[in-house]
């Protein structure tokens, strides 16, 4: 069983490896994007790829980050006796908060936090806490009531029947909420150039104003197979978490 | 051991259990039994505390279950449901380890017990522990419920129509189990069906619930001998005297029989049938394979041309068989005896017709006791 696992973690880390050693290559890119475009300014002269790519990274990390710290405990909390009441109003809150543009996000969180990393890891947040809160109440809702109380009638306390019962059961859902969020993120996290917190987005917006194609395939390549990369990364971990033998061997 | 008094619990105004009394003594097995939703299943959770009692006090060994903290009280009362009760992301290793685990028990310790306890089931443990619950049949999987249940070594065990999600013949087998466990273990057992069959073979006293209220709590004999009223009346049914036929094991009526290998002389056979009007062919181990009949015996050819043969597997009764099970097998073979095997398959004797006649001509006189 664990030779499947083991291939989809090995086809994974060639594939990244592969990407980030072409990071490296700024020279092949420009002869590539030369080619296709023939025009001799095919790369964004103000930073470097990889550059473009940490910064990137470092917003969809963040905000990712937050967004699990945050979310999975809120689904938790409003699935509990104690936040049962507030799984109505957390649920429109946090569907408001991705139905509302992350532009407009911006657009109101810059005048409190100003320009640059602040604002638009707090945008993005917002925009990803959807599927994150929503999956974790639905994984957790999906936990028999039957199931539940065999836990407690065996003497589990009501800690360690989330802990061991509740959350294991749940988890693939939450996950997949995760992956979601994730890779919303890694688009959305473009529109961090417009205030200045860098990313694949610069490229992309120097493309658009100058007319210069190659500028937004930079960008937009990249971007596509970083999201690719983390949603298998995550589809992975997803996997190796599966419980029913049926699908753990494949 | 138990003692619910005077227990009342009110959903919605409306009595679940209404003002319910019972006793169960140390080592004993009551069987709760009415229709649905007559209250069984609450009656079992106000024991563990599940469910909180609107009136009235639970005892369990002598002392208010209210006045011990829920998950403690649990921990020391195995408890078991039906069908849905394994945790799927668990093996049935971990599954059985959850109280033990809850208790604090060492991964050793823990381990040991899971081993022993599926042994004690039937189920080999190095095939089993690691698999998962949906890698298991309905019958092995309430196995492992029953093991689970007992895996802290509680004193007192609830079970919550333990072998309802089963075909019949696996309940049977469940149930053969079940007997042989508790005769090992003597725990003290409040087991709930709403199948009669189930509750005359298992329990030491059944109790008989109505709308929330026990209506009789008796012995099966006594149950189906002289039901408290119309309600438990209509419940055994019109065939209570075959009903009570399962709570008869074969043993005690098992005669001893002659039988023939197909190797035998003329002279053996005439002498082995004497006066009956067929005898059992065995093989060279003494497993039956059929018979030959009286009328064959003026057929001149080989013993082993007149043996007029049969699956063994489907004729054999063995002693932990019941009455019933025995003459359900004659009637549906067209038999007036049936083989009887020990565990290894060879004829220790048979079982006829006649004595399970006898049997229940002696258990029709009990209804005038
Ligand atoms: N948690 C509950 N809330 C409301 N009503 C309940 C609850 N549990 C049981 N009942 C009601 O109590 C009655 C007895 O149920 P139960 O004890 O499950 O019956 P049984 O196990 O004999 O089928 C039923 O009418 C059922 O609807
Ligand atoms: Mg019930």
């Amino acid at each position: 069983m664990f030779k499947r696992q083991g291939r989809r973690w090995i086809v994974l880390a060639v594939l990244t490896a592969v990407f980030v050693i072409l990071l490296f290559q700024m020279g092949w890119w420009e002869a590539a994007l030369r080619t296709i475009f023939s025009r001799d300014d095919v790369l964004y002269p103000t930073a470097s790829l990889i550059a473009l790519v940490g910064e990137h990274m470092k917003l969809v990390a963040l905000s990712s980050g937050l967004t699990v710290l945050i979310g999975v405990p809120l689904g938790i909390w409003v699935t509990r006796r104690s936040g049962q009441s507030f799984l109505p109003i957390v649920t429109d809150l946090t569907s408001l908060g991705q139905t509302f543009p992350p532009v407009a996000v911006l657009a109101l969180a810059v005048p409190l936090f100003g320009f640059g990393l602040v604002p638009t890891v707090i945008a993005l947040f917002l925009y990803g806490l959807l599927p994150v809160v929503r999956n974790t109440v639905a994984g957790l809702a999906s936990v028999s009531r039957e199931t539940l109380e065999v836990a407690y009638g065996m003497g589990m306390g009501r800690l360690q029947a989330l802990m061991l019962v509740e959350l294991p059961l749940a988890v693939r859902v939450i996950l997949a909420g995760v992956r979601i969020s994730v890779i919303i993120n890694v688009g959305t996290a473009m529109i961090g150039a417009v205030i200045g917190a860098g990313g694949l987005g610069s490229p992309i917006i120097a493309g658009l104003v100058q007319f210069n194609t190659a500028y937004v395939i930079e960008g937009a390549l990249p971007a596509a197979v970083i999201a690719i990369l983390l949603d298998r990364f995550l589809g992975n971990i997803e996997k190796s978490l599966a419980f029913s033998p049926g699908e753990r061997n494949g | 051991m138990i003692r619910l008094e005077n227990v009342t619990r009110l959903f919605d105004n409306v009595a679940a259990v209404d003002g319910f009394s019972l006793e169960v003594d140390q080592g004993e097995v009551c069987v709760l039994i009415g229709p649905s939703g007559c209250g069984k299943t609450t009656t079992l959770r106000l024991i563990n505390r599940l469910v909180e009692p609107t009136s009235g006090t639970i005892l369990v060994n002598g002392r208010d279950v209210s006045r011990t903290k829920a998950e403690v009280l649990r921990r020391s009362i195995g408890y078991a449901i039906q069908s849905v009760g394994l945790f799927p992301h668990m093996t049935v290793g971990a599954n059985i380890g959850v109280v033990p685990g809850l208790l604090g028990w060492g991964k050793e310790r823990i381990s040991a017990r899971v081993n022993e306890l599926l042994e004690l089931v039937g189920l080999e443990p190095r095939q089993y522990a690691p698999k998962y619950v949906s890698q298991l049949s309905g019958g092995e999987a309430q196995r492992v419920g029953v093991a689970r249940a007992l895996a802290a070594d509680p004193p007192i065990l609830l079970m919550d129509e333990p072998f309802g999600a089963v075909d019949p013949l696996t309940r049977q087998r469940l149930q053969v189990q079940f007997l042989r466990i508790q005769r090992k273990l003597k725990k003290t057992i409040i087991l709930v069906t709403h199948d009669l069959d189930e509750a005359i073979r298992l329990a030491d006293r059944i109790a008989v619930m109505q709308s929330g209220r026990l209506v009789q709590h008796d012995s099966p004999e006594r149950i189906l001998a002289s039901p408290a009223n119309k309600f438990v009346h209509d419940f055994v049914g019109v065939d209570r005297a075959l009903k009570r036929l399962s709570r008869i094991s074969v043993e005690e009526f098992i005669r001893p029989t002659p039988s023939v290998t197909t190797s035998a002389t003329r002279e053996e056979l005439s002498a082995a049938i004497g006066g009956h009007r067929s005898v059992w062919v065995v093989d060279g181990d003494g497993r039956p394979i059929g018979w030959i009949d009286r009328a064959s015996l003026r057929d001149p050819g080989q013993l082993n041309d007149i043996t007029v043969r049969a699956d063994p597997a489907e004729m054999y009764v063995t002693g932990s068989d019941t009455l019933h099970g025995a003459l359900s097998r004659m009637l549906g073979l067209g038999f007036k005896s049936l083989p009887a095997v020990d565990d290894n398959g060879r004829l220790i004797g048979e079982i006829t017709l006649g004595d399970i006649e006898k049997a229940t001509a002696r258990g029709e006189n009990m209804d005038h006791v």
